[in-house]
Parts: C-alpha cells; sequence; structure tokens
C-alpha cells in the first residue's frame, strides 16, 4: 500500500493521521487481503468544492476494456470525511472492492462508464445556462453569487480600466503607423450579465472623450455566448451603447464558425469564467503507466428514493425522469407544475455523484486528444519524468483557443480571466475540480497545456496574478505573438 | 525550358508533415543523427517534387522542406554569424544567432540543396533566399549597428552565392522579403538592398512580399501602398504578392503605377484549409488580368504551403492549376 498525502489543510492534519493509522491497523490486522495490499494505492486530497461530485472515500479500479487490473485506487476527501465513520467508510470501500455488486445496489446509475467530457453532468451544466431564470427564481440569488466574493471578477471597475487602457494604447500605436483599422472589433465571449462590456463601453467612452482621439465611435463591439437568456440580459446591461453593440450565438467551442467573417481582424477577444466551464478529459500517470479516466454518473439509492418520493415518481422511474429532465427541460418534467420541475431539478442535481474507473492507454498518443493538437505536442508535454499525476486535459478549452486566435489581428490579443493551472506540477498539490458551482461544473484550466498548444499556434501565452481582489485565485491569460 | 502562358509554381515551401517536424526536433533533442536526418530530408524532398509535378505545376522547388524556418537555414550557413546556443526545443523555433564583426566573404554552400532539386525534375526549377532586410530583422547586431550598413553587407555575400546557384543551372530565383509589410518605413533602404544582392546575377528573379506565415499566420495588417513608388526601383523580373487571403483591391496600384514587372499573382489563401474551386482560381486570375497582361502573369500562392496539411496543400495546388488552365483555355491557349 502507498499513501499518498495530496494535500492537507492543517484543522484537517489529525484527521490525516487517523486516516493512516486506521490504514496500517487494518493492514497490521489482516482486514485488507494481500493482493490487494500489494497494489492499493490511497490519494488524501482536499476538495475545496463544497458540493462536487464525490464521495468521502472513492474506489477507483483501473481496466483495459471490461478486463480489471491489478491497480486499485481510494480517494479520500479530507474535507467530506467524518472521523467517526472513516474505519466503516474504508470497511465498506474495500467490501466493494471484493463484491462489485454491492456497490450496484447501493447506487442508481444514470449512464454508462464514458469519458469525462462525454458525461451527463455537461448535459446538466446546458440545463443551467439555458434555463438560469428558472433556476435563480428557485434559488433566489443570482448565480454570480455562488463565485467566490459573491460577484465577478470580470466586472471589477478597476481590472476593466486597466484593460480599457491598454487597448487604447494599442489602438494609438496602429493609429501612428497608419494601420488602425476603420472599424475596431472588440469581442468578448461569455457575457454574463453584460455588466463587464457596459463598464468597458462606458470607460472607453470617457477615456477617448478624455484623450480626443475619435474611436469611440469605430468601435464594434460583439458580445457572444450560446445562452439566449444571457445575451437578452447583457443587451439590456450595454443598452446606452446599443449602436455599437451586437448580440450574437456563439458556441465557445468554435467562435471561428459564427465568426469566421471576422478572420485576423479582431483587436481584442476576452473571456472570463468561460473556459472553466467547459467539457475536459483527464489523464491519470500512476508509477509511469497512463490512464485515461471515464466516469458514470450516479444518484446514491438512498438520495434516489428520497427525491422520487418526494416527486411522486416511482423509483424505477428515477433514471428516465431524469433523462426526460435533460431532454424537455425542467419547466416539462412536471408537466402541472413547473417549479416541482425545477425543485427535481435541483434536488438530483444536489445528489448526482461520479464513479470514476481508469482505462488503460498504451501511450499518451491512445487518447482522445482535444480537437487540433498534435499527439506529439502531448507526448512532449508529459515528459518521461512524470509517474504520478492527474491532470485535466482541458479538451473543450483547448478547442476553444484555438478555433478563437484566427480571429485575432496580427497585433490583437486574446486575454482570459479563469482560474488556471500553470505548471503541470501543480496539479499534485490541490484538487482541481470537477466541483459544482450553483447549477454548474466547474474545473480549473490546464493553463501548461494552453501555452504549449499556443506556442504551436503562433502565441506566447502569458499569466498574471488577477491582482484586483485580495485572495483571488484567478490568473489572467493573454497571448502575444510568438516571434 | 519554355513555360506556358501562366506559369504556376510555388511560392517556395510545400506541406511540412507532422512526422518530419517530429523527426526534426528529435535531431536537436539528440535521438537521431544529422546522417539519418540528411537521409530523411532527401526523402521528403524527393516527395514533394513530385507531389508538385502531379498537382501540375511548371516550375517546382524542393519544398523547402530542409529547412527549419526561413531564417536559421541562413543563419547557421552566412559566415560570421554565430548561434551561440544550437538547441531547440521546437525545431521551428529561431536560434538566438549573432553578428558580432563585419561579415566575411565566404560561401553559403547552397548549391548543393539546388543541385538536389534538379536532380529529381525535369520541370523548371526555382531556388529561394530570404532576403536581406527579413535577415536583419531576426539576426541580432552586435556590430554594424546600423540595419542597413548589416543588410548591405549580407547582400554583397549572398549575391555571390546567387552567382553560385546560376552557375549550378539555377535560372528562376525567388528573395523572400516579408519583413518590408512589418516595417514600411525601410522600403527605400531596402530596396537598395535588393538591388545590390541581384546585381549581375543573370536568372530570372522574384522579388516575394506578403504579410507574413509565421506559424500559417499573418504577421501583419495593412495593404500594399507602402511600397510604391519605390519598388519600381527594384532591378528584379517579378514581383510576387498575396492576393486570395486579402482580396484584389490592392491589384489597381499596378495600374497606378504602370511598371514592367510581371506579377506573380497569389490566387490560393494558405492560412485556410478550404480548398478554392477552379472557378474561385479563374476568377482571381481574371481579377489580375484586368491590370497585368497574361503574358506577365504567374499563378501561385499567397505564400508557402509549409503550415498546410499535405491532403490540403496538394489539393490546393491541383485546384490552382486546373483554374489556371480555365483560364489558358479562355486566352485560347
Amino acid at each position: 500500500m502507498i499513501l499518498h498525502i495530496n494535500h492537507i489543510q492543517p484543522e484537517r492534519a489529525a484527521l490525516a493521521s487517523s486516516v493512516v493509522s486506521t490504514l496500517v491497523s487494518m493492514a497490521g490486522g489482516e482486514q485488507i487481503a494481500r493482493r490487494i495490499l500489494e497494489n492499493l494505492n490511497v490519494h488524501l486530497d482536499w476538495v475545496q468544492y463544497k458540493a462536487n461530485f464525490r464521495e468521502a472515500v472513492t474506489l477507483r479500479r483501473a481496466t483495459r476494456g471490461e478486463e480489471l487490473l491489478p491497480l486499485i485506487e481510494i480517494g479520500v476527501d479530507l474535507r467530506q470525511l467524518d472521523p467517526e465513520t472513516l474505519k466503516d467508510d474504508f470497511v465498506n470501500t474495500l467490501q466493494n472492492l471484493a463484491d462489485a455488486s454491492r456497490c450496484a445496489q447501493k447506487r442508481v446509475y444514470l449512464e454508462s462508464f464514458t469519458p469525462v467530457r462525454s458525461s451527463l453532468i455537461w448535459k446538466f451544466n446546458d440545463l443551467f445556462w439555458q434555463h438560469l431564470p428558472l433556476w435563480e427564481t428557485a434559488s433566489g440569488k443570482g448565480y454570480e453569487q455562488a463565485l467566490p466574493g459573491g460577484k465577478s471578477d470580470a466586472n471589477h471597475p478597476e481590472a476593466v480600466a486597466d484593460a480599457v487602457a491598454d487597448f487604447w494604447t494599442l489602438l494609438k500605436d496602429l493609429e501612428n503607423h497608419s494601420q488602425l483599422p476603420a472599424e475596431i472589433f472588440v469581442l468578448e465571449i461569455g457575457v454574463g450579465t453584460g455588466k463587464r462590456a457596459a463598464l468597458w463601453l462606458d470607460r472607453f467612452r470617457a477615456l477617448d472623450g478624455e484623450r480626443g482621439t475619435q474611436y469611440y465611435p469605430r468601435i464594434r463591439f460583439l458580445l457572444g455566448d450560446y445562452s439566449m437568456p444571457s445575451l437578452n440580459r447583457a443587451m439590456e446591461t450595454v443598452r446606452e451603447h446599443r449602436e455599437l453593440t451586437s448580440f450574437l450565438a456563439v458556441d465557445a467551442l468554435d467562435p471561428f464558425r459564427a465568426l469566421s467573417f471576422l478572420r485576423y481582424k479582431v483587436l481584442s477577444i476576452h473571456l472570463t469564467n468561460v473556459y472553466d466551464n467547459l467539457p475536459t478529459d483527464e489523464i491519470v500517470v500512476r508509477d509511469g503507466k497512463l490512464y485515461f479516466v471515464e466516469v458514470r454518473g450516479y444518484v446514491p439509492a438512498a438520495a434516489a428514493t428520497r427525491i422520487s418520493e418526494a416527486f411522486g415518481i416511482a423509483v424505477t422511474e428515477f433514471p428516465r425522469t431524469v433523462n426526460r429532465l435533460l431532454e424537455v427541460g425542467p419547466q416539462h418534467v412536471h408537466p402541472s407544475e413547473g417549479a416541482r420541475g425545477v425543485a427535481f431539478w435541483r434536488s438530483v442535481w444536489d445528489a448526482i455523484r461520479l464513479e470514476e474507473r481508469f482505462v488503460t492507454v498504451q501511450s499518451i498518443l491512445d487518447a482522445p486528444l482535444p480537437a487540433g493538437v498534435k499527439p506529439g505536442l502531448l507526448e512532449n508535454f508529459v515528459g518521461d519524468g512524470v509517474t504520478n499525476q492527474r491532470f485535466h486535459l482541458s479538451s473543450a478549452a483547448v478547442e476553444s483557443f484555438l478555433n478563437t486566435v484566427p480571429l485575432l489581428h496580427p497585433r490583437g490579443y486574446l486575454q482570459v480571466q479563469d482560474i488556471f493551472v500553470t505548471k503541470l506540477e501543480d496539479y499534485g498539490r490541490m484538487f482541481r475540480g470537477p466541483g459544482k458551482l450553483d447549477g454548474s461544473v466547474v474545473n480549473w484550466v490546464n493553463g501548461a497545456l494552453l501555452a504549449e498548444v499556443g506556442a504551436q499556434a503562433g502565441y506566447d501565452v502569458h499569466f498574471g496574478p488577477f491582482q484586483y481582489r485580495p485572495g483571488s485565485r484567478t490568473s489572467i491569460l493573454y497571448t502575444t505573438q510568438r516571434e | 525550358m519554355n513555360l506556358p502562358i501562366l506559369p504556376t509554381t510555388v511560392v517556395g515551401s510545400y506541406s511540412m508533415p507532422g512526422w518530419l517536424e517530429r523527426l526534426k526536433t528529435e535531431f536537436f533533442a539528440r535521438r537521431i543523427s544529422k546522417h539519418e536526418l540528411d537521409e530523411i530530408h532527401d526523402a521528403s524532398v524527393k516527395a514533394a517534387i513530385k507531389d508538385q509535378e502531379v498537382a501540375g505545376l511548371d516550375i517546382v522547388t524542393d519544398g523547402e522542406l530542409r529547412r527549419d524556418n526561413m531564417i536559421d537555414y541562413f543563419a547557421e550557413r552566412l559566415p560570421g554569424v554565430q548561434t551561440d546556443h544550437t538547441s531547440k526545443k521546437f525545431y521551428y523555433d529561431f536560434y538566438d544567432s549573432v553578428v558580432r564583426g563585419k561579415i566575411p566573404m565566404a560561401s553559403l554552400r547552397l548549391t548543393n540543396d539546388f543541385q538536389f532539386l534538379a536532380a529529381f525534375t525535369d520541370r523548371a526549377a526555382k531556388f529561394c533566399v530570404t532576403g536581406p532586410h527579413s535577415l536583419v530583422k531576426r539576426i541580432k547586431d552586435e556590430y554594424y549597428k546600423n540595419e542597413e550598413a548589416f543588410a548591405m553587407d549580407l547582400a554583397r555575400v549572398m549575391n555571390m552565392e546567387l552567382k553560385e546557384l546560376v552557375r549550378a543551372g539555377a535560372r528562376y530565383l525567388q528573395i523572400d522579403e516579408p519583413y518590408y509589410s512589418g516595417f514600411p518605413e525601410d522600403i527605400q533602404w531596402g530596396i537598395k538592398v535588393v538591388n545590390t544582392l541581384v546585381e549581375g546575377v543573370d536568372a530570372r528573379i522574384t522579388l516575394h512580399i506578403c504579410y507574413g506565415n509565421r506559424y500559417g499566420k499573418p504577421s501583419w495588417a495593412g495593404n500594399y501602398r507602402y511600397l510604391f513608388p519605390a519598388i519600381l526601383e527594384a532591378k528584379v523580373h517579378q514581383l510576387s504578392l498575396e492576393f486570395a487571403r486579402r482580396g484584389g483591391e490592392d491589384l489597381e496600384l499596378f495600374k497606378e503605377f504602370p511598371n514592367r514587372f510581371e506579377l506573380g499573382a497569389g490566387v490560393i489563401d494558405v492560412k485556410t484549409h478550404e480548398i478554392e474551386t477552379p472557378e474561385i482560381v479563374a476568377e482571381r486570375i481574371r481579377k489580375a488580368l484586368k491590370f497585368v497582361p497574361a503574358e506577365r502573369i504567374h499563378v501561385l500562392p499567397d505564400c508557402g504551403c509549409l503550415h498546410l496539411p499535405q491532403d490540403v496543400a496538394f489539393a490546393k495546388l491541383k485546384t490552382m492549376v486546373q483554374g489556371t488552365k480555365i483560364i489558358r483555355k479562355e486566352l485560347g491557349g
């Protein structure tokens, strides 16, 4: 047995110690079979998202197809773990290991094993953004209140003012070289409430007026989002700048598809908290061997029973009702009463968990790579020195990045405010998701991989701290043209 | 060698296969030897020549597949230019090359690569060199302290090399100067340097000027107006310019500034994988014909095909040839 203590909060150090002594005591008391002990890895983590997809003690098996491989991993969330029940939790987990059917009886599965990015949790994520007003009405608060600090970093006035000042400087430089285009395109993807766009345009108009440069009327500010409720809300927020703004249904995964007419024309592209909300896959390296993470969503049987009873559904109908929710939306799942559909949605989302398995791959080249990533790049990225690591491929973020940069003017830049892991080794120091943020999914973004991908696409990718809110974990990614 | 009307060619580079990129990078990681890499290059160049021939081009190149990028191939050959660190993480990265003294006169040893090309094709063969203006923008100068003086010395050395290439049988030479578009204020001395470079070189010489193709994207924006009237003094036969991606508006400049140049008309957008139709190509040629007579037009892509996947590059070249044939037919050819 190998214990990996990945992260401990000081106040949980004693609990970590209890976990270790309990496991050692169980091993010494021969409560763990020798063949299991030889292949057992226990990872102690701190899952910082209060709402997430894990139980306190989670079993993960390595597989080749349906064949089970020797590697056994137990994940322990020190945040959720109850000191009183930890031994029972381990005993139960080890019994599940011996008899997989025990586990199945305690869970209502909602899907078969699938790569993380294809899991139904992303359908829930879509549901949240498409029916945001229903969720907010039910929760009684706007989604931004779920963010750390209770509001979006996107709307920080100082951050916006600095961004505007930098942009004005770029325009002035272009003008000095007689290269300022007649129309100045600015794009924001993921519009939130529209507040950042409004702040940006207010500030730009003021600065332009102060400096007498007459750039403001040439601005073409495009707001792109796939959520119609968000676009409608943003439209109202920026109404004062109606003449300069356009609202477009844009898939964050492929902005180029909707905006190809702006190839090499956009001078500034901004995204806040978009990448952390896009589907991702995960790669696991254990003892130098590579595994691809597959998951299947489930609701604990007790929770499924409780929810079914509360909403008058037969337990056997529970999975079908969840599918119906995802297909037709919360207002139709309970035909006579829309609000009950929303309540059902919220209850299921609260209860949903992910069972994980590690599917062996011969090389990183066999893993499903994000579209546009050359295999050699990922091979070099992981390198030979990595023997134990679990990291996001940030599949959709990479895809989005690669489908966004072709819009950039040669002097233009992309700025992304988000939570980035900027060095691969930092993945070992903290749990990076997936977590639940209100009704949406959140993952840290593999910034180190984005930097490699960026370099291959001709952009140097830099990260700076978001210095405007003390304690913020947000970073700002920005691109410069690579020589 | 007689060429048909509206001869077709590439700007220089052909598609760099992903596997070749990996092998080139492996060389820098010391996992394959120089001898192995040379053999790989030979095989790749033969394939690139064959692709161009099958696509139907009238003038072919070696695809520039031996080159890591448009600078280092020359930087490591130019006498007096030093590269302090000859390792790279990725083959396409630039060396940190520097000149610390006056450039001496010595050979760049380019003729072998031309002769290899000529030995494997019966078509007309073109050899391309990066121009001095572009080279001085990437090679650090610790001696001249003056870009024009540095470029002029490079031009003198490279002039000797161009004459060597002519002696080796080169009839079509091309000078690539994309950095003009990034530094339009240099155009006056940039043209003087080109004239030194080509002085006494007995070949058909093309000057290629685009808006950059590093990583398959433009490095600069703008229009070709900055070239005029300075470019009219250039002692070259042909200007190769990009019109497919940027549209043909700048063709008007050929009317505004009457000149004797042939036009290498870029009719294939190399920055998109979308393959043009022959009719689109034909339409782009028709547009050029409004400003330059057919006997002075060559048909080519906007820039090198380096960053296009092989199947896309091949299909685009085939389409370019098919589109050209439409116009030849219209012209009664």
